[in-house]
């Protein structure tokens, strides 16, 4: 047993030594970072702020948008994928005609870069030449041609629009496991008993399958309100910073204002309302009758 | 869903929603891939030109004769991708056994931890991974592109990888250790034999995820030389506006990799993808 023991660690080090210096130690030093004055690194100078970089961001109302943009994101695009993917789900959990071609269809936007993803649809959203337009114009719905990430609020309505594309199917990935796991006997009980389709959805699918709603919609929540490569490569953030997300003000702050503890400030912020947020998943899963 | 004989109508609305669903997800890449095929100027026509006429293949040819610097992207993100899929089936395989078939104190918590770090938010990891890589001489080169990558997905790769190994059963194991074989042996002629459809689909998961990871690519490799395909393509730097005729090439060119592992392999993805989701 004790051979065991130490074999069983030693194989540990490699993934561990990794998961530290490239997760653990950066994401303790971005915390050290937004308590600091004037450094990028606080193993080369540590100037104690106290909570002055907090201060400073909570009296910028561009970083008060980018919150509020993240939350309005997440609060619009998790509900809607959630609807999808549980449609998704159930139509890939049937035999069906073209069971490959589905299959793949549900992958794909899953398996697309986000960043080239947005680029598609910047295409297809372009003011001038884009497909939608083409098509909304040609079957007689608009008269002039939208801009359709060049306006407020649109720009945001467009860029929900590709993040739903993009995850519902992910969200579909993540409830299939669970439409799997509940056995036929309940629905042929059922059935016995009377139940139609509707009914059945209703009173077995939906209340077996809420554990695993619930961790598609933690695992959801928290990519949301993390969103970067979205906004930077369909809007730019823009117009103004009207899709300007709290992942992509951050990222600006250092890489583009070259201020390492105000970017870090709005990162240890953002990271506690992603903690917050699924805390509160976590504690509902934990009381769940059927988890 | 209990399989029972339907009637027509039935029939004929589920082929409605397969056909839509279709439909809605491959447009658009369809949309960009006919749009690479049209000539430059058709790209630029008002009322769109809907099929490319005549089909040219001419906006590749562009990239190969003014452009290579976005095949080079390409080529990039086969290395970058390819070196972290190996890095993480061998860290993680080891790991990932480790934690789920030998005993000690302290595992279960590992796990948890694993899966904590794991909702890190990446970009938190930028400032100091930034730093740190520059102050080391390593930023805008392969090996802090691929650290980057296996330490951001090391994690979900231990949690796919402990959802397959805890599928075979013990008792082989056992047998083997009676019959005096050691740990290390156990896992080299028993474990990884019986694992390798797990360390396929990882492999697959992780292939795609680190040839899609954009902010980090982005940051650790901003150099032109170094970038990975998503963060080239995105940053193309156009004269006059984006051109669009190179980019939906390039753009075709870049995800035809991950396209055709999803249409060839999409059963294991789609089996390692929900094994990882229902343990955690």
């Amino acid at each position: 047993m004790r051979r065991t023991h130490r074999v069983g660690v030693l194989l540990l080090v490699p993934a561990l030594a990794v998961i530290v210096a490239i997760l653990v130690l950066p994401v303790l030093q971005t915390v050290l970072l937004s308590v600091a004055r004037n450094t990028t690194s606080v193993l080369q100078a540590f100037d104690f702020a106290g909570l002055a970089n907090y201060q400073r961001l909570f009296a910028t109302p561009r970083f008060l948008t980018a919150i509020q943009n993240t939350l309005v994101f997440t609060a619009v695009t998790v509900p809607l994928e959630l609807v999808f993917g549980i449609v998704l789900a159930l139509l890939l959990n049937r035999h069906l005609p073209g069971r490959w071609l589905v299959r793949l269809a549900i992958l794909l936007p899953w398996a697309l870069p986000t960043a080239l993803t947005a680029l598609m649809w910047r295409w297809m959203f372009n003011g001038e030449f884009g497909l939608f337009n083409a098509l909304l114009q040609g079957s007689g719905l608009i008269e002039q041609r939208i801009n359709w990430i060049g306006g407020i609020p649109i720009a945001m309505a467009s860029m929900m629009t590709v993040s739903v594309w993009k995850t519902s199917s992910f969200v579909a990935l993540l409830l299939l496991a669970g439409l799997q796991a509940i056995p036929r006997d309940v629905y042929e009980a059922a059935e016995v008993d009377g139940a139609n389709a509707w009914s059945r959805f209703w009173t077995i699918t939906l209340p077996l399958l809420r554990p695993a709603i619930l961790v598609a919609l933690l695992l959801r929540t928290m990519d949301a309100l993390r969103a970067f490569e979205l906004p930077f490569n369909l809007t730019d953030g823009g117009p103004l910073t009207s899709t300007e997300t709290l992942s992509l003000y951050a990222y600006r702050l250092i890489f583009q204002y070259v201020n390492f503890n105000l970017g870090a400030a709005a990162m240890v912020v953002q990271f506690a309302i992603i903690m917050v947020i699924a805390l509160l998943y976590i504690v509902t899963l934990r009381r769940d009758p059927y988890a | 869903m209990p399989e029972r004989r339907t009637s027509l109508r039935d029939r004929l609305a589920l082929w409605a929603i397969v056909a839509f669903t279709v439909v809605l997800s491959f447009f658009p890449v369809v949309w960009l891939a006919l749009t690479s095929l049209k000539p430059a100027a058709d790209i630029y026509a008002w009322p769109v030109v809907l099929w490319p006429d005549p089909f040219t293949l001419a906006n590749y040819a562009r990239i190969f004769a003014e452009s290579r610097e976005l095949l080079r992207y390409i080529l990039n993100s086969f290395i970058v991708a390819t070196a972290t899929t190996g890095l993480i089936l061998a860290a993680g395989g080891v790991a990932a056994y480790s934690l789920t078939r030998l005993d000690y104190r302290g595992r279960a918590a590992l796990m948890v931890g694993i899966l904590a770090v794991s909702m890190f938010p990446p970009i938190a990891l930028l400032p100091s991974l930034f730093d740190g890589f520059l102050r080391l001489g390593m930023l805008n080169t392969y090996p802090a592109i691929v650290l980057g990558h296996t330490g951001l997905y090391l994690p979900t790769a231990v949690w796919i990888l402990a959802s397959f190994y805890r599928t075979i059963p013990m008792e082989l194991e056992e047998a083997a250790r009676i019959d005096g074989a050691s740990t290390l042996r156990i896992f080299w002629s028993i474990i990884l034999p019986l694992s390798t459809p797990g360390l396929i689909a990882t492999g697959l998961i992780v292939f795609i995820m680190s040839w899609n990871e954009f902010p980090l690519a982005l940051v650790l490799g901003s150099s032109d030389a170094m970038r990975t395909a998503p963060v080239g393509i995105s940053l193309f730097p156009g004269e006059f506006s984006f051109p669009w005729e190179i980019i939906s090439a390039a753009t075709i060119l870049a995800v035809l990799p991950v396209v055709v592992l999803s249409a060839v392999f999409q059963q294991r993805i789609i089996g390692g993808l929900t094994a990882g989701a229902s343990k955690s």
